[in-house]
């Protein structure tokens, strides 16, 4: 099993929206609705993996750090994300990162 | 190639899963050196990934393993281990620097733009890993690289190929992007060398000016040394094959130095403008140059400033002119669209009152805040081509990528100069009213919305945008009353802007010029769009609208009379109407309600849940009143109440206790 961060991401909540409303008109039952979700997980982990081309780094303060069921979770103020001539600062940012090695680990958000 | 793939597979896998095993069994260290030699040698494999080989690549994140692990030891054990594996992390870095290296021209020419890619990208991985090396080794790294680098460009009789010379610079890069360079003695040194590079080829002036890009906050140490290495961006200016990495390189000197620019200031104007007017670059990159400009000006002396912005834009304002009397076509739009991106980018960074962010224990005094005289230098030009603005918005009021041009030059002044806007206030109030008049778009409520924003506290400024947003208003609510689910973008920036009032500048709602009753029902209906941003500001409005039921009149009487009607309408939402992923906003809005209007609360709750089958025909009587028992108990606990909406909204829509609902 992928992990299952990306759900709550723009896509993934879209694809979540529209499942909640196959469920509601009872054309899909939740089960199929989990089967469809647990084949974005794999498809997005994968795609991220292998196809993304851009590089951004950032720095800033750290305020609080967890690691607990092998998820690390950051709260960043005052960061600086940059890539290539952009430069985007803001107060406050959420980090949370699963192990990039162990995709198949089954860890969730 | 798949043979060496195989093994590189297995040998990077023990490696591994079992570096630390590995490592503490010191008595068995011959084998695992040999392991590691293994890697080494997969790392470095003959021939150029991807077309020559792709096993390479497989073993860069042993080395971030096997570093981890020997920093990971108490420091009796990794002085040993570093004493042992740091020859080998120099020898990865020769490596990796060789398989960075660009093949011949000819090779690179046959090269697909797929495989150009993915050397670009595999590039980047070794960047990554360098990187992460310097940490194991230091600043002697460096030294290394400058070693090299200095007998390759120093050395008489001796060749270097522009390759070789690109892979030290590349790794110079990759580090210093990165890495605080500041208190290595060796870029000193590099920063001497880079004018002496013959750049006879693209990829190795794109890795220059990227290295000195990466140099930026090194140099705005070292102002000293700006004088070498500025004519170096400033000639890559001119070569279009070099856009993005000298523009880039450019804009981070800008930025990280503009305070000790100034004997450089009227140089770099003259190149930039120079290819701006000659239209050598893309538009990205132009717009890149205007915000590079803006960080130079923002740190002139107050009284420079002016003198130095009118000859800038003097050229792209005339072209806009003789734009502007054209008829309207895409080929002069696309040029209308592109001049006005340029003056909003210079004003994005142009900003006179930000002060140097640096640390406190620099030895150079930083300037405070640049004094302006009055009124501001950006107040005077906008002042000058206010009517040219006018002239463009008449002719092209009805596109709205020009109008939203238009408005972020007026978005981005307002946000640098704050309350120095305020002469602007008036003309500008005046435009906007006249453009959303004519045809309304979200741009105008957006710029009015920070137009509240910044002037609610100031009296003598504040009569236009209250007009403005009287005018603003009765329009829109007209388009409520045709058609409105046509502009889910109006009415989003419409509730976005009425909750900035109700937050800055509630007072106004006491006004009987304000109609809080259709603005009351405008929100009803908002909430049931279908587009999630316009339902989330819609919930924003109400959370900030039914705080004032007590000291607004007119809010307590709406609230009186229909509040009822828009609980019905947050509970439909709540009970599947809504996308899942809006409930903690709709539970903010009942909370506000609970808070404000309990008694009545209860009473409508009651009523509205009698209703058959609503919100929802799979929620039972039973399920309802523990649900607005649930609400009506908590008044405080926002993370609470979103938990009791999220299980109710979930058993409204049969997902309760499912493992696709999950933690959603």
């Amino acid at each position: 099993m992928a992990y299952q961060l990306y759900r709550n991401t723009t896509l993934g909540n879209s694809l979540q929206e529209s499942l909640d409303e196959l469920i509601q008109t009872q054309q899909i039952t939740p089960q199929l609705a989990l089967q469809v979700l647990l084949q974005f997980d794999k498809a997005i982990n994968t795609a991220l993996a292998n196809r993304v081309r851009n590089r951004v780094n950032f720095r800033g303060s750290l305020n609080t750090y967890r690691f607990c069921d092998n998820v690390w979770t950051f709260v960043l103020n005052d960061v600086e994300f940059r890539e290539v001539t952009d430069l985007v600062k803001v107060d406050k940012v959420k980090i949370v990162a699963c192990d990039g090695k162990n995709t198949g680990s089954g860890a969730a958000e | 190639m798949e043979t060496s793939h195989g093994i590189c597979r297995i040998a990077v896998a023990l490696g591994e899963t079992h570096c630390r095993t590995l490592l503490e069994h010191v008595d068995q260290w011959q084998g695992f050196q040999a392991l590691v030699n293994m890697i080494l040698f997969c790392t470095g494999i003959p021939g150029h990934y991807p077309v020559d080989e792709t096993t390479s690549t497989l073993t860069l994140t042993f080395w971030y393993t096997l570093q981890d692990d020997i920093l990971s030891f108490d420091a009796d054990r990794q002085a040993l281990y570093l004493q042992m594996y740091r020859p080998l992390y120099f020898q990865l870095v020769d490596v990796l620097l060789h398989k960075s290296h660009f093949p011949s021209d000819e090779a690179f020419a046959s090269w697909s733009s797929d495989d150009k890619e993915q050397f670009r990208i595999y590039r980047v991985d070794i960047s990554d890993t360098l990187m992460y090396v310097y940490d194991l080794l230091g600043p002697e790294l460096l030294r290394n690289l400058y070693d090299r680098l200095g007998r390759l460009l120093t050395e008489s009789g001796r060749t270097a190929s522009w390759q070789d010379i690109e892979a030290l610079l590349f790794g110079f890069q990759s580090i210093a992007e990165t890495v605080d360079v500041s208190y290595s003695d060796v870029i000193p040194g590099l920063v001497g060398l880079i004018p002496l590079i013959s750049v006879t080829n693209v990829e190795l002036a794109d890795t220059v000016m990227f290295t000195i890009g990466s140099l930026g906050e090194w140099l705005a140490d070292h102002p000293l040394m700006l004088g070498g290495i500025l004519p170096v961006v400033l000639q890559a200016l001119t070569n279009p094959d070099l856009s993005v990495s000298s523009v880039s390189a450019l804009k981070r000197i800008c930025r990280e130095c503009r305070y000790n620019l100034q004997p450089h200031t009227d140089n770099i104007l003259a190149a930039t403008q120079d290819v701006l007017v000659k239209q050598i670059h893309k538009s990205a990159q132009c717009m890149w140059l205007m915000q590079a400009l803006g960080f130079l000006i923002s740190a002139l002396p107050g009284e420079q400033i002016l003198g130095k912005l009118l000859p800038l834009l003097s050229p792209h304002l005339q072209q806009l002119e003789h734009l502007t009397k054209e008829t309207p076509n895409p080929s002069n739009k696309s040029a209308i669209v592109h001049i006005l991106g340029l003056l909003s980018s210079l004003f994005t960074t142009l900003d006179t009152s930000s002060e140097r962010e640096g640390s406190e224990d620099m030895a150079i005094a930083r300037p405070a805040a640049v004094p302006h005289p009055d009124p501001h230098p950006v107040v005077v030009i906008l002042q000058q081509f206010f009517p040219l603005i006018q002239a463009v918005l008449s002719k092209w009021l009805t596109d709205s990528e020009v109008v939203e041009a238009a408005c972020a030059i007026f978005d981005k002044s307002l946000k640098t100069l704050l309350s120095s806007f305020a002469p602007l206030v008036s003309q500008l109030s005046e435009l906007v009213g006249q453009m959303y008049g004519a045809v309304p778009q979200a741009a105008a409520l957006d710029l009015t919305r920070q137009l509240v924003h910044i002037f609610s506290g100031e009296k003598e400024h504040f009569g236009p945008v209250k007009t403005l947003l009287e005018l603003l208003t009765s329009i829109t609510l007209s388009i409520f009353q045709r058609e409105p689910r046509d502009h889910p973008d109006i009415v989003d920036s419409f509730m976005q802007l009425h909750a900035q009032v109700l937050k800055r500048k509630a007072e106004l709602y006491l006004s009987e010029t304000l109609d809080i009753k259709a603005l009351f029902y405008c929100g009803i209906l908002s909430l049931k769009f279908p587009e999630k941003p316009t339902v989330k500001s819609t919930c924003l409005f109400f959370t900030e609208l039914v705080p004032h039921c007590e000291d607004i009149p007119a809010v307590g009487e709406v609230l009186q009379e229909d509040g009822k009607l828009l609980l019905q309408s947050l509970l439909e939402g709540v009970g599947g109407q809504a996308p899942r992923s809006l409930m903690e906003y709709f539970a903010e809005v009942l909370l506000c309600l609970n808070r404000h209007c309990h008694s009545l609360m209860s009473v409508w709750l009651q009523e509205v849940m009698l209703i058959p089958n609503f919100p929802s025909a799979r929620v039972s009587m039973e399920q309802k009143q523990t649900f607005s028992q649930q609400i009506l108990r908590e008044q405080t606990n926002k993370r609470h109440i979103r938990e009791i909406v999220r299980d109710f909204s979930q058993q409204c829509r049969g997902l309760h206790g499912t493992e696709y609902a999950g933690d959603y």
